[in-house]
Parts: structure tokens; C-alpha cells; sequence
């Protein structure tokens, strides 16, 4: 029946819409035909022609309504309609250019703003995992009191794997490390990204590798049997130059042959949002890549260091999936209770991946958003003000059409489709402002060892985003304006020209709303400025507490030439000396990662000796950093009492740490935390006694404002190999660039250096150019949010006055001084941005809280902050409202009196 | 001009239905039959049949076809389709279930 039905009148609607003219043509002539008839059939019954003919018309009893009766009867009126207002609109628009113009670069300014940050939170939280089903994948996570998003040990891997139903398949993959890669045995390795995944990964992931294949399962059961390695399409690229012949070749890896068995598709970058692996290895393989923990990958039960996603299967629910993954963990603390205790699983969804409370970058993206849409609904109210003067001076027009018996709703729609026209050119335009803002962030680089790839673009999705906020605008700028215009008084509309029409209470009001949205919300977005400033600001608080100037640092991992843990410590205890002789080198030090760098803290579970545990805990945790003797001196980083590691603090003395003085203060308040001791990795581990105090410094990178417990173990006790060595130069530290490769090379020539750069170049990054970005986001949008305030204003005050002129003519031919003109044409601006104000002061003081509990970690209101920008907005927007009132002074009696 | 009796709502579709359901006819004709079937009791306004043909034409009961009158014009003459058809029967239906309702309900009014 439905398809029948379709079948007769598809073609009809088809025909309606593309075969207008003619099916308007047949319209005529089968009532051209009636008419003819009924006509001959008077004459017939004896009537003149002229008679006749009446009477046929009156029969039919108004020809052009039937038609148009007729024409809706095909039910595509609303397009044929449409596209007749789309005509009109663009001819009426192309009658005021200025003003149109206007509303289009207002309407771009705000889809523009919009479009970068809408980039940024969608790479950052929304865009699907580019899999087959995203949907469907979820990510376990084992979870402890402290964090709901800790990583699984292998074992726990294999366990979850085999014993769970709920999934199509559960894959484990490590983090992204430096990988030494060399196309050529001979060839000196360049640090390259790569990833350890289990042998099922891309198969359950439903990623079909482009060319060659992926993983066998047997491939990923040997520990270091097998060595594959799957390419990324871009790493392919770029090193191969999408030869197929990469495939089948043998490949050196960390020193050691691989065989390239395959290139996964363009379209998979990965389940990160920033790390984009160049080439995958199975788990099996992980001695290879392992970051010298001292526990073991296949047998530790505790080394947690994989990530695990699982496909759902079909029918399974979240909750069910979650239940039978508790089961597990339950299982697991019985069984080890040592090592589970108090360790949870949970299923996480994407979502809730990528909006990890530890995680800042989302949580720009959200604030960047929500200030870009408050600057699109400025723009959108400023918009509609330009709009509402417009329908002003059309009133005439609207008033004829209503009393020639257009439909109320037919208007609203004409003039929305107006509005529409609007919208969608501002949006093209916004949609090119957008892209400028996506590619300005896209050329941001970030000194990180490997390099580090901007996942915002303009894409289909944020495109279409655009689209439909463009649409939005256009209802919120054209609706009121087209509601209030239609509404007009016809018999007064027909009588007055131009001149003044009827001050409604009712009408003012949307204006006088909108003046007050304006100000509030660009006093918001203005606080919001300030606040990430100083917020910034107070992160860097009184300087860094330790030095950056004069600083190299030079990143090696001696395990991609093969070293074992003695040669590691062999090497790096030479170079430190070698570089301690070389003239120009003041000191020299090794850390794991300096203060505010790029890289994560390792964290150290311990527990104070003689001290009381919570009832409810095993262990406290504190980031660390491995260290040498001369770091302290080398990173200007002060020991305020005790002393800092020595030569003696061997492999085989007694274990010593040192700790910042927050970590004293908090473990041991009012007491001397010198002398006592710490046992690390839990209640049976090795006790290390504290030797030194440092002074606290900031550690992270992030705006946190609140300094962090720290804990120092020397390199000598506590060995890793990827270390950065840094020195402190009496001249430019570049120039020790060479140097320092020459003694490398003088160790081992074949040492590969993986990164070099100066503290400061780092340093400057985390504190001044990364944050600048977002200083420079926000602040562009206070400043175009503010900019379209002020337009607004001025533009109502001006309204106001063009609409008062004859008033205002007359109050002046009665004796009003200019003052008291401008008291009449401010007064009311002025109630309207006190009102404004207040309301903006309290949505910022709201917005300094969202922000503070995001960001800063900082309570309290900054008083500062609102003196500031309080007296200055006031000042603009009374100059704004200034302007125009004084021209209203200037308004000569005779003009205004003659103006009817 | 007074009306009298005015058309119960939908019937005119019924009624069109049925005059077509009697071979192809243009608008003219139509009129012309609504008239003396109906003994000129139910007078059809000129002005409501056009667009009343042409809603049924969009919903796909009749269709229309241009086509050469016996003195020669050009005429648009309609028809039924199967789906009117269709449309037919369960108008009628229809039709038959409320006017013996009405009279039932009529008679008892004067019992």
C-alpha cells in the first residue's frame, strides 16, 4: 500500500516542484476550459456574454484563490515557497548592503570563534576511534583508592582474556616508546614511536591491514621469538615511500632484525588522541622494548603497564560486562591478595577515557567551547539587534503585505528565511575564519622527543557542526525581530512613513534584554580572559625556585645498542665524568625527566617507617625522580638541610633518599624528617633512609597551582636507562652541543644522542608558549565578544536617538540643554549596562569557580581581576552610549520639527 | 446564492470517486454530472471541485490525462487508479455504515 502509494504520486510531487511553469500553465488552461463552457452555456441560456462570463466567475467564486488552493494541494508549496523566499530574500538584502554585510561578518566573527575550540573538544573527547564499530569498543581499567584508571599486568591481560565472555575479543597494548629504527643494518637509528600490541589487536579491532597482514596469534605467544612489526600507513610513507615492497623486508629495531609483515590502512591512526605509533611489535617481543623496570612483563603480576581494550559483543550491555569483569577482580584479590589489595576493574567508555579528571587539555577544550558559544550568542544578539532596526524600517512594507492578506506565519517564515540567507554567508565565512584558527593551532609544535601530531582539523564533523549552529543563529537572530515586525499595528504601519512609531513597553523590551545578555556576557568572557592570565601567572608564582638559564639536556637510552644494566651504568657514570673535565661545563647532572618537562612522573609506592598508617591503607604514593649526585647543583635546585646524593651513595650502601620539603612537612609536621626512614614498593620493602631536603619546586607542567610531595632516589640505587644527562655552561649551552657528542662518540660511536634541546627552550614552552596558546584563544574571543558588545550598544543608543528625532527636536525648540538631552538619551544605555554588569559579575564569579576546580586548584574570587576590567568596560560602553547621544544634541529644532 | 444542502465533509471526495469510477471525465463534464445524478439536490460549488480534483489527483486516487475533447480542445480528463479504487470501496464502506446509522438514529427521533 505505502509503496503503491508512492509509486502514484512521487512522479506528481517530482513534476510539482521541477515541472512548476507547466503544471502552472495546465492549472490555467483546465480553468480556462471550465470557463469557456459555463460561459457558452449562459449565452445559450439566453444571457449577454458579458453576463455570462460574470456569472462564470462568480461560480468559481474567486479564480486566483482556487489556484493557489490548488497549488498547496501538492503539498511541496513549502519548497516552491522557500526557494521564492530565498529569491526575495537575497534581492532585499542586496538593497542594503552595509547593514547586511554587517549582520554577515557578525554572524562569521561567531560561527569562526566556535569552529576552533568545537575542533579541539571533539578531537580531544567526541571523535570516534577510527575502527570499524567504535562503538562497541571499551577500554578495562584496573582500579585502586587513589586512581580510577591504572593499566593491567600481562598476566592480569591473559586471565581477563580467557576468562571473560562478555567480549569479541580483549587486546592489550604498552605505551608509545622510543624505538632506535634503522632501515639498514648499518645505518646509525633514528628515534622512532612504537608500540606493543597483542597478537589478536588488529583483528578484533576489525583493522584490515592495507597491505601484507597483521599479527598471527602464534606470533604473540614465544616471548621473543617472533620478530614482526606491522607499519603505520604514515610511517610507510614517509620511510618507505609506499613501496610495496617494504613488506618482506628486514628491518632493525633496537638493534636487533625485524621482518616487516605488513602496512595498516590510511585510516587507522591509533586509539590515542595524540600518540601515533609508526609501527606496531607483538607483546611477545617486549624484552626488546621494556623501560628497564625491575620487574619482569611476562611473570610480575604487579608490572602493570598495559592498556586494555575489549570489543562487546553482541547483546552485552555495559553493566553486564562491568559485573562479570568484577567477578574477575574479586577473584584476583583472593587469589593475590598481596598484590590486589583493594584493586578493583572497571569497563570504561571512550567518553570517559578521554575525560579523565587528570587530564587538563579536555577541560580547555570544554572552556574554550562554552566561551565561543557565549561569543556566538553575542554575536547572535547583536545580529538580531541589527536585524530588528531593519524590520523597522520595513514596517510599511510588512503592514501592506498583512493587509493584503498575507498569513502571519507566512511573514515570519519569509523574514526567517532572510535571516537564514544571513546566517548561512555568515557561516561560510565563519567556517573560513575557523580554519585559519585550526591551522594557526595545527602550526604549534611541541618540543617533545618524538614528534607530536595536532589532532585538530576542520572536518566533516566540525563542518557540519558549523552548519547547524549557522541554522541556530539564524533562529535566534531572526526570530524575534520577524515575531515583533509582523505583530505591527496595520492601521498605524499604513499611516506612518519613517517616522516615529508607538514605544511599546512590550517592544523595547527584547531590545533592552539584549543590550543587558551583551554586556553580561562580554564582561564574562573579558574575566575569562584575565582569569586564565593571572591564572597562568600564578602558576609560574614567584619564579621557578631553581634555574633554567644555561641548562642542555641530552636525552640517551642505552638499551637501544644493547646494553645491559652494568654497561648502562658503566656509560653514563663515564660521561658524567668526561663531561665534568670538558672546559665551559660548569656541572653536570642526569634526570629522568626535569621539572615541568614533557614526560609523566614515575610514581613510588611507600610507607614511613614508625609511622601510623591509616587503617584503611597499605601504602602512600609520591611522583619520584631518579637523579645523580650532581643534579641538585646542575638544576640550581637548593638542599635546605642534610645533603644532596654523593659518589659513596653506591649500588651496595645503604639506601638513601632525599625529599622535597612539602613531602617533610606533610609525613612528618613539626618533626624532623631527617634520619627517618622510608620503606618503598610496601610494608616488607627496602628501607631507605632520608639523607636531604630540597626546597619544593613546581614538578608538573600542568596550571595546577598546588605544589606536589617529591621524592629523589639515586641513580646509583635505583637504575634506569633512559636517562637525560644535563649540563650547566658558563657560556651559551648550544655550544656544548659538540662537545658532548665528541665524548659520546669517544665511549661509543655508535650511541645514538635522541634528543637535544636547552632547559629553557622546554621551560619557556610549559610556562609561556603553551599556555600563551590558550591565553591568545580566549583572549581573541574576550576581545571579539567585547568589540560586538560595544557595536551593539552603540548601535541601540543610535537606533534610539534616529527613532526620538523629532522629540528630541522638539525638547531642544523648548529649551533642553545638551545636557539634558544626553541625560535623557544615556540614562537609560547606562541602567541597562549597571544591569548588565551585575548579572555579567556573577556569571564570572561562577565561571572563576568552573575554572579554578578545573584548572588551578585555586579557591577564593580575584578581586584584582574585577577591579580591572569592571571600571574599564564601564568606560567603553559609556563612551559607546556617548557618541551617539551627542550627536542627538547636535539635532537642529527646524530638521526635527519638519521631519513628519 | 443559497446552498441547499451542504455536503457533508468528505463525501465530496466519495462522490467524485464514484462519478469517475464511471469512466474518464474532465472537470466540466464533471460538474455536469454531479448536477443530474444527484437530481440537483447536492449542488457542488464550481470553485471547491477544482481543488478537491486535484487533492485527490496528489493522493494518488485519480489521475489526470490531457486528452482531445469531441469538439476538438484540449481537456484534462480524469480517471480512477487503483489505488482510488481501493479508496472507493472502503469510502463506501464507510458511507453505507453512517447513513444507516443517521436513519436509524432519525426514525427513533420520531417514534
Amino acid at each position: 500500500m505505502k509503496i503503491e502509494h508512492w509509486w502514484y504520486t512521487a512522479p506528481l510531487r517530482l513534476k510539482s516542484i521541477f515541472g512548476r511553469r507547466r503544471a502552472d500553465d495546465e492549472l490555467d488552461e483546465e480553468m480556462q476550459f471550465h470557463l469557456d463552457h459555463k460561459i457558452e452555456q449562459g449565452i445559450a441560456e439566453g444571457l449577454s456574454p458579458e453576463e455570462a462570463r460574470y456569472r462564470a466567475l462568480r461560480a468559481i467564486g474567486g479564480l486566483d484563490q482556487k489556484k493557489e488552493e490548488m497549488r498547496d494541494a501538492r503539498r511541496v508549496h513549502w519548497l516552491t515557497d522557500f526557494v521564492d523566499d530565498v529569491r526575495y530574500a537575497v534581492r532585499s538584502l542586496r538593497r542594503t548592503p552595509g547593514l547586511t554585510a554587517l549582520v554577515v561578518v557578525t554572524i562569521a566573527l561567531g560561527i569562526g570563534m566556535t569552529a576552533t575550540p568545537l575542533s579541539m573538544l571533539d578531537a580531544l573527547v567526541f571523535r570516534p576511534y577510527p575502527v570499524p564499530h567504535p562503538g562497541d569498543v571499551v577500554t578495562l581499567v584496573s582500579t585502586s583508592r587513589d586512581n580510577g584508571f591504572e593499566k593491567f599486568s600481562y598476566r592480569e591481560y591473559l586471565d581477563i582474556r580467557d576468562r571473560t565472555k562478555s567480549y569479541d575479543g580483549v587486546v592489550a597494548n604498552g605505551n608509545l616508546t622510543t624505538v632506535g629504527f634503522s632501515a639498514e643494518r648499518e645505518a646509525t637509528p633514528l628515534v622512532r614511536g612504537g608500540m606493543l600490541v597483542s597478537g589478536n589487536y588488529f583483528r578484533a579491532l576489525g583493522v584490515e591491514p592495507q597491505l601484507g597482514r597483521g599479527f598471527r596469534q602464534d606470533e604473540d605467544e614465544a616471548p621473543g621469538r617472533d620478530a614482526v612489526v606491522v607499519l603505520s600507513w604514515d610511517f610507510w610513507m614517509r620511510e618507505f615511500a609506499g613501496h610495496p615492497s617494504a613488506v618482506g623486508r628486514v628491518v632493525r629495531l633496537n638493534g636487533r632484525d625485524f621482518t616487516i609483515i605488513g602496512v595498516l590502512p590510511e585510516a587507522f591512526t591509533g586509539l590515542y588522541v595524540f600518540d601515533r605509533p609508526d609501527f606496531y611489535m607483538p607483546l611477545a617481543m617486549e624484552r626488546f622494548f621494556s623501560a628497564g623496570s625491575q620487574k619482569d612483563f611476562f611473570t610480575d603480576r604487579d608490572d602493570r603497564v598495559l592498556t586494555l581494550r575489549a570489543r562487546l559483543a553482541p547483546g552485552v550491555t555495559l553493566r553486564g560486562a562491568q559485573n562479570e569483569l568484577a567477578v574477575v577482580a574479586r577473584d584476583f584479590e583472593r587469589a593475590y591478595p598481596k598484590l590486589n589489595r583493594e584493586r578493583g576493574a572497571a569497563v570504561r567508555t571512550m567518553f570517559q577515557m578521554r575525560t579523565q579528571d587528570s587530564d587538563a587539555n579536555w577541560k580547555f577544550g570544554v572552556i574554550f567551547t562554552t566561551l565561543a558559544l557565549v561569543v556566538l550568542l553575542v554575536a547572535c544578539t547583536n545580529a538580531a539587534g541589527l536585524l530588528l532596526s531593519r524590520a523597522r524600517t520595513r514596517t510599511r512594507e510588512i503592514a501592506i503585505r498583512l493587509a493584503i492578506g498575507a498569513g502571519r506565519s507566512r511573514l515570519i517564515r519569509l523574514l526567517l528565511t532572510e535571516s537564514l540567507v544571513l546566517a548561512l554567508l555568515g557561516g561560510l565565512g565563519g567556517i573560513a575564519i575557523g580554519y585559519l584558527g585550526i591551522r594557526f593551532m595545527q602550526a604549534f609544535s611541541i618540543p617533545a622527543e618524538l614528534p607530536v601530531r595536532i589532532p585538530f582539523r576542520m572536518d566533516g564533523r566540525i563542518l557540519l557542526a558549523s552548519f547547524a549552529l549557522s541554522v541556530l543563529s539564524a533562529l535566534l537572530c531572526g526570530l524575534a525581530p520577524a515575531m515583533q515586525s509582523t505583530r505591527a499595528d496595520l492601521v498605524r504601519g499604513l499611516k506612518s512613513a519613517e517616522g516615529d512609531e508607538p514605544a511599546g513597553r512590550k517592544r523595547l523590551w527584547g531590545r533592552n534584554a539584549l543590550v543587558v545578555a551583551q554586556v553580561a556576557m562580554s564582561l564574562m568572557l573579558l574575566a575569562a580572559t584575565f582569569l586564565m592570565i593571572r591564572g597562568f601567572q600564578h602558576s609560574i608564582g614567584d619564579g621557578p625556585g631553581y634555574s633554567t638559564d644555561h641548562i642542555l639536556m641530552v636525552r640517551f637510552d642505552p638499551r637501544l645498542v644493547q646494553y645491559d644494566a652494568t654497561q648502562t651504568a658503566r656509560f653514563y657514570e663515564q660521561l658524567a665524568e668526561r663531561a665534568r673535565e670538558t672546559p665551559g661545563i660548569v656541572s653536570a647532572g642526569y634526570t629522568q625527566n626535569p621539572p615541568r618537562g614533557l614526560g609523566q612522573f614515575d610514581h613510588v609506592a611507600f610507607v614511613p617507617e614508625a609511622f601510623q598508617m591509616p587503617r584503611d591503607r597499605e601504602s602512600f604514593a609520591s611522583s619520584m625522580d631518579t637523579v645523580d649526585q650532581g643534579y641538585f647543583e646542575t638544576m640550581g635546585v637548593p638542599i635546605l638541610r642534610g645533603r644532596g646524593f654523593r659518589a659513596s651513595d653506591t649500588a651496595t650502601s645503604p639506601r638513601v633518599a632525599v625529599v622535597n620539603e612539602q613531602f617533610a612537612k606533610h609525613y612528618w609536621p613539626g618533626a624532623d624528617a631527617l634520619g627517618k626512614r622510608l620503606r618503598l614498593d610496601g610494608a616488607d620493602g627496602e628501607p631507605v633512609e632520608i639523607v636531604g631536603i630540597a626546597r619544593t619546586i613546581k614538578y608538573s607542567s600542568g596550571p595546577a597551582t598546588s605544589a606536589d610531595d617529591f621524592l629523589y632516589l639515586p641513580l646509583a640505587q635505583h637504575p634506569i636507562a633512559r636517562m637525560i644527562l644535563l649540563l650547566k655552561s658558563s657560556e651559551d649551552p648550544l655550544q656544548l652541543i659538540q662537545p658532548v657528542q665528541d665524548a659520546v662518540r669517544s665511549l661509543d660511536a655508535n650511541m645514538p644522542i635522541l634528543e637535544t634541546r636547552t632547559y629553557e627552550d622546554l621551560y619557556r614552552y610549559s610556562t609561556v608558549e603553551g599556555p600563551g596558546v590558550g591565553v591568545r584563544l580566549v583572549g581573541t574571543l574576550g576581545a571579539v565578544g567585547l568589540l560586538l558588545a560595544i557595536a551593539g550598544l552603540y548601535g541601540l543608543v543610535a537606533y534610539n536617538v534616529s527613532r526620538r528625532t523629532r522629540e528630541i527636536g522638539i525638547r531642544i525648540a523648548i529649551g533642553a540643554r545638551p545636557r539634558d538631552v544626553i541625560r535623557l538619551i544615556m540614562g537609560k544605555g547606562l541602567l541597562l549596562v549597571a544591569v548588565g554588569t551585575v548579572i555579567g559579575l556573577a556569571m564570572g564569579i561562577g565561571l572563576e569557580r568552573l575554572m579554578n576546580s578545573m584548572l588551578f586548584n585555586a579557591g577564593g574570587v580575584d578581586f584584582v581581576v574585577y577591579l580591572t576590567i569592571v571600571p574599564a568596560m564601564l568606560l567603553v560602553t559609556i563612551l559607546a552610549a556617548y557618541l551617539p547621544a551627542r550627536k542627538a544634541t547636535r539635532i537642529p529644532p527646524t530638521l526635527a520639527l519638519r521631519c513628519e | 446564492m443559497s446552498k441547499p444542502t451542504d455536503l457533508v465533509q468528505g463525501t465530496l471526495d466519495l462522490l467524485l470517486l464514484k462519478i469517475l469510477a464511471l469512466g474518464p471525465l474532465h472537470g466540466w463534464a464533471i460538474s455536469l454530472r454531479l448536477g443530474t445524478i444527484s437530481g440537483d439536490v447536492l449542488q457542488v460549488s464550481e470553485g471547491s471541485l477544482y481543488p478537491a480534483l486535484h487533492k485527490l489527483e496528489q493522493e494518488g486516487w485519480i489521475e489526470a490525462e490531457w486528452k482531445q475533447t469531441e469538439n476538438n480542445r484540449r481537456a484534462k480528463f480524469y480517471s480512477l487508479t487503483r489505488l482510488g479504487r481501493k479508496e472507493l470501496e472502503s469510502e463506501k464502506a464507510n458511507w453505507q455504515r453512517l447513513s444507516s446509522a443517521i436513519s436509524h438514529v432519525v426514525q427513533l427521533a420520531e417514534a
